[in-house]
């Protein structure tokens, strides 16, 4: 046997008899096998040229948006697209940062907010891409699979005439009859799990199918998958909750802070439980290198499922969200809320309440935040400020040296006027809009719990009574989640089974000479050998297939 | 708790496993200079089908073989040198080279060693920041290219090899250097050990893939240059290494490998990221990375299979797919704010 190799134009090779070389090209040998070379990869890339209507255009640019060059490149563009998403803020991850963005860059942001890039994931030009790449894929695969359901059962073709001109063979000699060794060499092929086509001194086998079915399964698993997403985005919805300890809240929609419902959700929709925050226990590494860094977030709260239901308790923590009839809670967030009372010139309380702060710096949890007092008399009061959860004093600059309250401290700023709460637009809890306001008032030192800090000329009193946590919980409904999870499953699945099966044609023919002998030729075809490696294999099998041949001859004697 | 005294020991041995490293290096290099011509007798003219007529030799040597004339065909996807090819039980290795396998080996070795003393001392799973991850990914990175190198004998890539090795474990004790610490509340979970473990897994592998792909491109400039018949100068270095299609189709083989682990890295960062963050894909910008490195190497997939696209570009995008990867790690992971607090380099 001679070892030739690739030589696609079939010019390198020893010239073969034109009859020969004419009589195998008639035979479906070595037409492309299913998954390896599409009809839709050959080449088309001239549009009809001459006369032609709008059914050859279409059917050109179908072939075209099928074609695997195409499914390449709109894959590049779905990879390139993704970047601006990753490396400019977004709208939907971080709006605020998108504000920044555009007092930084003051003629950019306009360009880049017109192209979309503010919200890549989102914007038309990205849908349109994983749209046609979606699109061509369902051209590429389904095609492909009623060719699959259709070779279910198909035997492979006829051996061609001369195997020795297939790039993968072997001749050998044996005693036994040209019907004997063909009969062996099938029993051998097929406990190999080869399917067999038999003829008068041919045999050919084929196997590894399944490797079309694994590559068929992972395609349709990324439909799948999209449509998924897509439902889980029209049918979910999430909902966000600030909650201080002792606090409770129910999940509907008047009731929770931030709702972000899909095209199908209605009030109706939601899931109608209650949770109550009992308390929220929060630890940091105290010491050492990594002091500061969290070690324990617990949010212990009590919940009902239904209405009247029994209160249970759960402990919700990171990586551990609360399931109530597959909508979920998760804690995402936490923060301090120092505990005011506000007298009014009048000497009545017009504020007594936990006040929640947002925490400016990750690593120190000072927090800042505002007071409201529209009720004051005979003004409304409004106090900004921080909260440190352990207060020190650098070189006169007011610092949080850890993130867990070990000294509490506030420090106030007082405004007088008015708040502005009733101009119609609507204000953040977390700001005071101090234009109508004239400030009145700092407290020259930290008030500790239980101090107070007084406005001049009695117009009123700021009592630091303590302070609690709260946390931010998310609501979350995605009937999305479970079929995209299958179709990843499936998809991987699809993925190994497409690696691992080898699709391999085995061809044998006898011939029975007048001394008695036989001579066989094995000849063997890698249907799909992107990796290589077909030599090896055939070397082996053919050989195996030699031996069990030979071997039965001797036990025959 | 995490034990200092046993981490500043994982760290010395780190230390020592670069040096090995760098002496395999050093062997590997004195080899190309200095070791026997191992195919001195190979025409340079023909490197590609010198490599390719191993692969088969197996069939040869049946005595009656057939004498017919072999012609062409199309075995579906025109390929056919196999890895398997590649100077399988060929000659000995000269004592400069078995010296720089030994050496590979005990570099090895001495990595593992410091890996697992870094785990014990953490008291977890040994990829908890990037520091962590690049000395493991590293790790795997060697295991798995001495595993295939077992198997298929072109130990010369090992200059190759020790070489991105030691340079990225070497800049991850230097640059991104993260004292042993506990893990914050985020990273406490199960999903940790089997999302990292794959992405760390399968940047290991794609890491030696983007080493062939690089070394492939060199050498298919090479042989396109000896065969349009001008003398490359003395590049005695690519006669010993497998020649272009070879590299090419062990590249391609270590991305087949590779995928499916990194695809179920990221369906495992999904879980993880519903479990931590109540939303399963939120397009972080380490999760958008991830995803973009995934679908350049379905593009380099598909590459292969489309004519054309096969040899150079196909390299290209492979390479394009680990510098991806590496973006990730490198800069989206330190400099891009996002919900992946995992450097540990604030
Ligand atoms: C969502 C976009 C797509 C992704 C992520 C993707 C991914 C992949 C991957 C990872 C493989 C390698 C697995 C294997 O060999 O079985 C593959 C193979 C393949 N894909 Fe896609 N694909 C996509 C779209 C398409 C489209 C649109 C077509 C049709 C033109 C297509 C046709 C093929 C074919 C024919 C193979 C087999 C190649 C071979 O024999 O090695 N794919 N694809």
């Amino acid at each position: 046997m001679t070892d030739v190799h690739t030589d696609p134009a079939g010019q390198a090779g020893p010239p073969v008899p034109a009859r020969d070389r004419a009589g195998t090209e008639a035979e479906p040998v070595l037409e492309a096998g299913i998954g390896e070379r599409d009809a839709a990869d050959a080449p088309v890339a001239r549009p009809p040229a001459g006369h032609f209507g709008v059914v050859a255009w279409a059917r050109w640019a179908w072939r075209q948006l099928t074609s695997m060059r195409v499914a390449l490149v709109l894959l590049f563009l779905l990879a390139l697209g993704s970047v601006p998403g990753s490396l400019l803020p977004q709208e939907g991850i971080d709006p605020a940062a998108v504000q920044e963005y555009y007092t930084a860059h003051k003629t950019l942001a306009p360009i880049l907010d017109r192209l979309g890039l503010f919200n890549v994931f989102a914007a038309p030009w990205f849908a349109a891409i994983y749209l046609l790449l979606f699109i061509s894929l369902a051209g590429c695969v389904l095609p492909r699979a009623y060719r699959l359901a259709r070779s279910a059962r198909a035997v492979p073709p006829r051996a061609p005439r001369n195997l020795a001109r297939l790039p993968n063979s072997v001749r050998f000699q044996t005693g036994l009859s040209a019907d004997q060794a063909a009969a062996l060499a099938a029993t051998f092929l097929s406990r190999r799990h080869f399917r067999l086509n038999r003829g008068e001194g041919w045999l050919s086998a084929e196997k590894g199918y399944r490797r079309e079915v694994g590559n068929l399964l992972f395609h349709v698993a990324l439909i799948a998958l999209l449509v998924s997403i897509g439902l889980g985005g029209l049918f979910g919805y999430k909902a966000d909750r600030l909650l201080v300890e002792g606090n409770s809240f129910a999940d509907t929609v008047t009731d929770v802070d931030a709702f972000h419902p899909g095209h199908f959700v209605s009030a109706n929709d939601l899931a109608p439980f209650t949770v109550t925050l009992n308390r929220f226990d929060s630890s940091y590494i105290e010491s050492g290198q990594d002091r500061g860094q969290p070690s324990v977030f617990d949010a212990h709260i009590t919940y009902t499922a239904q209405p009247g239901g029994t209160p249970r308790q759960y402990s919700l923590q990171v990586n551990h969200p609360l399931n109530v009839d597959s909508t979920k809670l998760y804690l995402i967030g936490h923060g301090y809320a120092p505990v005011f009372k506000v007298t009014d010139g009048q000497g009545k309380v017009v504020y007594d309440q936990a006040t929640p702060f947002l925490p400016a710096d990750q690593a120190t949890y000072l927090s800042e935040g505002v007071v409201k007092a529209p009720d004051a008399q005979p003004d409304q009061l409004g106090f900004a400020g921080v909260f440190l959860p352990t207060a020190v004093d650098l070189n006169g600059q007011l610092e949080s040296a850890f993130p867990a309250a070990l000294e509490p401290a506030v420090s106030m700023i007082a405004y007088r006027g008015n708040l502005g709460l009733n101009s119609g637009v609507a204000q953040s809890v977390y700001q005071l809009d101090t234009t109508g306001m004239t400030r009145v008032a700092t407290s020259d030192e930290v008030l500790t719990p239980g101090q107070s800090m007084k406005l001049p000329n009695g117009e009123g009193t700021l009592t630091f009574a303590g302070y609690k946590q709260w946390v931010s919980l998310q609501v979350t409904y995605d009937p999305g989640q479970v079929p995209a999870l299958i179709s990843g499953i499936v998809a991987l699945a699809g993925l190994l089974l497409s690696f691992l099966v080898r699709r391999r044609r085995i061809f044998v023919r006898t011939y029975a000479d007048q001394a008695g002998h036989t001579t066989v030729d094995v000849a063997g075809l890698a249907r799909s050998d992107v990796g290589g490696g077909f030599e090896g294999e055939f070397a082996e099998l053919s050989r195996d297939l030699r031996e069990h041949i030979t071997a039965s001859r001797k036990e025959t004697e | 708790m995490v034990n200092t005294g046993l981490s500043a020991v994982s760290d010395h041995v780190l230390m020592v496993a670069v040096v090995t490293y760098s002496l395999a290096m050093l062997a590997y290099a004195g080899d190309f200079a200095y070791g026997r011509r191992a195919r001195a007798a190979a025409p340079a003219s023909q490197p590609v089908s010198e490599l390719a007529g191993v692969g088969a030799r197996g069939t040869a040597e049946d005595g009656t073989a057939a004498d017919a004339p072999a012609g062409s065909g199309d075995t579906g996807d025109g390929d056919v040198v196999s890895p398997g090819g590649l100077e399988k039980g060929r000659q000995r290795p000269g004592p400069l080279l078995r010296t720089a396998i030994g050496l590979t080996f005990l570099g090895a070795a001495i990595h593992v060693s410091g890996v697992i003393t870094r785990a014990i001392a953490v008291d977890r799973v040994p990829w908890g920041d990037m520091y962590e991850f690049v000395v493991t990914l590293t790790c795997v990175a060697m295991l798995f290219f001495i595993a295939v190198m077992l198997k298929f004998r072109a130990w010369h890539l090992g200059l190759f090899v020790t070489g991105a090795v030691m340079v990225a474990l070497g800049l991850a004790q230097t640059i991104i250097y993260t004292p042993a610490g506990p893990l914050v509340p985020a990273l406490k979970s199960y999903w940790l050990a089997i999302h990292v473990a794959a992405m760390t897994l399968s940047t290991g592998i794609f890491f030696v893939a983007a080493v062939l792909g690089v070394i492939y491109l060199f050498a298919e400039r090479y042989e396109r240059q000896v065969a349009a018949g001008r003398q490359p100068g003395d590049h005695g270095i690519f006669r010993r290494l497998p020649g272009a299609e070879a590299l090419d189709r062990l590249a391609y083989r270590t991305v087949v490998f590779g995928f499916p682990i990194w695809t179920f890295g990221i369906i495992a960062g999904a879980i993880w990221a519903d479990q931590a963050w109540g939303r399963y894909w939120g397009w972080d910008p380490v999760e958008t990375w991830a995803f973009i490195t995934w679908v350049v190497y379905a593009c380099f997939l598909h590459a292969r299979a489309t004519a054309g696209w096969r040899g150079k570009r196909a390299a290209y995008i492979q390479i394009l797919g680990f510098s991806c990867l590496l973006f990730n790690v490198l800069v989206v992971q330190t400099f891009v704010t996002g919900l992946h607090s995992y450097a540990g380099l604030s």
